[in-house]
């Protein structure tokens, strides 16, 4: 084996992303404890998931970035959503090669230049995504994601309709947001990955706005939303959600918040509801031409989500065990697709199949061992390969041990090592045929035409003369006719900021909004 | 035979619970065996002849192994134990006269105005007024394919086993309230509960309430935090058979 072209620095980095993503797996876990569900053996599913990450994950992560690099992938993802990929992509991998360690199929030595690029990828992307508050990870902004560029909030927020806990309005926005996160739960499988949240954004002293993003909920990439999910128009809604008197005190790698005082449905004082998609220039009003019309949208929605909740109830319910193996698996497994959805490469067979490597570890994934093992290697950290020496005082435990292993550095000097797991074989699922079509919001389309569309579309403040606008040149350069022009983009379609331009202030938009409540 | 890289370990021995050392211990073995013959160095059969060599055939056999000795494994998703009642626990969810005997419950007769304590768990959300309604288990697909083709009685105070939102998806917004025997206040199940506004108490203890028991349950009690958790806090809302 030929020394690799790895250097000591960049391994320095990658232990210390793995470490970074050690420690917070553990906090994530041990403050949300074990999913069960009686639908799904979500343990063994979630394992089985970790298996195909470590797979595929550095063979479909290469083929994305021949097409488009992981920074400008997040570029895009940061102005039109995502789904929950901070923790997702490092450490579905991570605990994919954890558990193979422990099982000894492979050793720390094995899959290196797999393990430093899907890393370095990560990074990359993260970056991109957090270059508004220049993060890498949530957490790493004391649990805080303010990802949204000023030009898009104000217009969230001049253009979010006010409520009241008790009108048409507030009553419609919570039935909904009930509904589509009850729903997504169903779609993902027990699993959180169909919501995202963002935030919180300061508003005034008293009032923070949370965004609120709910993906795939139509007919898209998921075999099981084929004939379920049809009826339902947009296959991403955002809510932007203002709430007054509570704080978000934290706002998780997850996606998930928590309020101090807790939030309640009293404190939510305005709503508003947009799309967006890989293929729109940016994010879309949804029945935002006033209150009662959002209303209307909201509840006409809310019987939709219903609709194709019972609809994928039933036919989840009369899964097999192995079919329900294997959406769980792939719904985890493929929360990277949307990446290869921005780069204009997304292929079913590349996300929506269990490589036959992973697949050989089925028999293993009963629901007692999935519930022991995952229990073992992302809560208790109880792992042989977890341990470390004694002096070690883990990060919130302070016991001896390391939820990820490193890269050893010998690999450096004469230990044997291998590169990676090679190109990604052929796949399996025990799921009905995928159906070649795929709710856009430029209507249906095949998979060959969305990935056409999607590699010909750049959204406008994606385009090289606005990409590198950010705040800081804002903050120089809003009197300039190009700053005028990269606000523009975003208030084309508002309701209140239509053409106003760069020039005004979040506190400009606040008294804005005073002066409408107070003349209603 | 040659030893795999992990079998030397400093710092590692085993896996906490006993199946789980079972199966790593049996996969270490099956992969020992297979290297060994292989004959080959094993940066050649890594990704290489381990394809091959170890399959779905191998783990079936380690799995029919451990079943020989008479283990048979926990069932979480009904599934399971339905497909394969050969390899599972009975998992009793079919059993209609069940009911929750926790024996760390906190249970006491009758207060003064008659309430029976029978129960605690972890308020979600903090109500104005204590819920009252009619208890009924709710631990199968087929219990809720009648209510979603039915309705749900009203005043239905649902019990369910896991902290998970998608057995009751399509009828949980017509419960008049829930109580998890699993899970924490930041679970899913109380997420969506918290969104529908629904009173639910996670992580219960029950002793003594059975479906069709009119039961009060003390929704006033102070919401259980993320910091109540990492301080052991003890944040408990009781609950009553009336």
């Amino acid at each position: 084996m030929s020394k690799p072209e790895i250097t000591y620095s960049q391994l320095l980095e990658t232990n210390n992303l793995i470490q970074q993503n050690s420690d917070e797996t553990y906090w994530l876990c041990a403050t949300r404890t074990v999913q069960e569900s009686k639908i799904f053996p979500v343990s063994a599913y979630i394992l089985f998931s970790y298996l195909n990450c470590f797979y595929r994950f550095p063979e479909l992560l290469k083929k994305i970035e021949a097409n488009m690099s992981a920074e400008e992938v997040g570029d895009r993802a940061r102005n039109s959503g995502i789904k929950i990929l901070a923790w997702t992509i490092p450490c579905f991998y991570l605990l994919g090669r954890e558990m193979l360690i422990n099982w000894g199929v492979i050793k720390p030595t094995d899959a290196v230049e797999d393990v430093v690029y899907v890393m370095d990828f990560w990074k990359r992307f993260q970056l991109s995504w957090h270059r508004n508050n220049g993060g890498l990870t949530n957490k790493q902004g004391g649990h805080r994601a303010q990802i949204f560029p000023e030009q898009k909030l104000q217009v969230f927020h001049a253009d979010a309709f006010e409520c009241e806990v008790g009108d048409d309005l507030h009553t419609a926005a919570q039935e909904f947001m009930a509904t589509v996160a009850q729903y997504g739960f169903l779609v993902s499988c027990e699993s959180r990955l169909t919501i995202h949240n963002h935030g919180p954004y300061k508003i005034s002293d008293n009032r923070e706005m949370l965004i609120r993003d709910f993906r795939e909920l139509s007919e898209y990439d998921f075999p099981w939303l084929d004939d379920v999910a049809n009826d339902l128009d947009y296959n991403n809604l955002t809510v932007a959600m203002v709430v007054e008197d509570t704080h978000i005190t934290l706002l998780d790698d997850w996606g998930s918040f928590e309020a101090e005082p807790e939030l309640k449905s009293e404190h939510i004082k305005a709503i508003g509801l947009w799309t967006a998609d890989n293929l729109t220039d940016g994010h879309l009003p949804v029945g935002m031409g006033s209150p009662e019309e959002l209303t209307a949208t909201f509840k006409n929605l809310t019987e939709k989500v219903k609709e194709a909740t019972s609809k994928l109830w039933t036919q989840m319910a009369g899964w097999s065990r192995d079919q329900q193996m294997d959406a769980g698996a792939l719904n985890y497994f493929a929360c990277a697709k949307e990446l290869a959805h921005i780069a204009g490469c997304y292929e079913m067979k590349d996300w929506m199949m269990i490589d036959e490597r992973a697949e050989r570890f089925r028999p293993l994934l009963n629901d007692e061992y999935g519930n022991l093992f995952l229990g073992e290697l992302v809560g208790m950290i109880t792992q042989p390969s977890q341990m470390a020496h004694g002096y070690t005082m883990a990060q919130h435990t302070d016991k001896p041990t390391k939820g990820l292993s490193f890269i050893p550095y010998s690999i450096l000097k004469d230990e044997p090592y291998t590169p990676g797991v090679g190109p990604i074989r052929g796949g399996v699922t025990n799921l009905s045929a995928k159906v070649d079509r795929y709710r856009t919001s430029q209507g249906f389309m095949t998979q060959e035409q969305l990935n056409k569309e999607c590699r010909s579309f750049t959204m406008t403040c994606c385009q090289e003369k606005y990409r590198l606008l950010c705040a800081d040149w804002v903050k120089y350069h809003y009197d300039t006719e190009l700053a005028d022009e990269l606000f523009r983009i975003e208030q084309k379609n508002s309701r209140n900021l239509k053409d106003r331009g760069a020039g005004l202030t979040c506190q400009d938009i606040e008294h804005m909004r005073l002066a409408r409540v107070e003349k209603a | 035979m040659l030893k795999l890289y992990v079998d030397t370990d400093k710092y590692g021995y085993q896996s906490e619970f006993a199946p789980v050392e079972a199966y790593n211990s049996a996969v270490k073995d099956l992969l020992r065996r297979k290297f060994s013959n292989s004959d080959v160095p094993w940066e050649d059969f890594v990704f290489e002849l381990e394809e091959s060599l170890v399959t779905k055939a191998d783990m079936s056999a380690i799995e029919a192994r451990l079943l020989a000795f008479g283990h048979r494994f926990e069932p979480s998703a009904m599934s399971s134990s339905q497909e394969r009642p050969e390899a599972y626990k009975d998992s009793g969810l079919f059993n209609e006269d069940f009911f929750f005997e926790h024996e760390d419950a906190p249970t006491a007769d009758g207060d003064d105005i008659g309430r029976m304590l029978r129960g605690a768990g972890d308020n979600v959300v903090n109500h104005e007024n204590n819920l009252t309604g009619i208890a009924q288990y709710i631990r199968t697909s087929d219990k809720v394919l009648k209510y979603l083709t039915e309705g749900v009685p009203e005043n239905t105070i649902a019990i369910v086993d896991d902290s998970g939102g998608t057995l009751t998806a399509p009828i949980l917004e017509q419960f008049s309230g829930v109580l998890c025997a699993g899970g924490t206040t930041r679970s899913h199940l109380a997420i969506l509960t918290r969104e529908y506004n629904i009173p639910c108490l996670m992580n219960v203890k029950l002793n003594g309430i059975k479906s069709n028991d009119r039961i009060e349950v003390e929704v006033t009690a102070p919401s259980k935090t993320a910091d109540d958790y990492a301080s052991g806090v003890s944040t408990l809302a009781k609950i009553w058979r009336l």
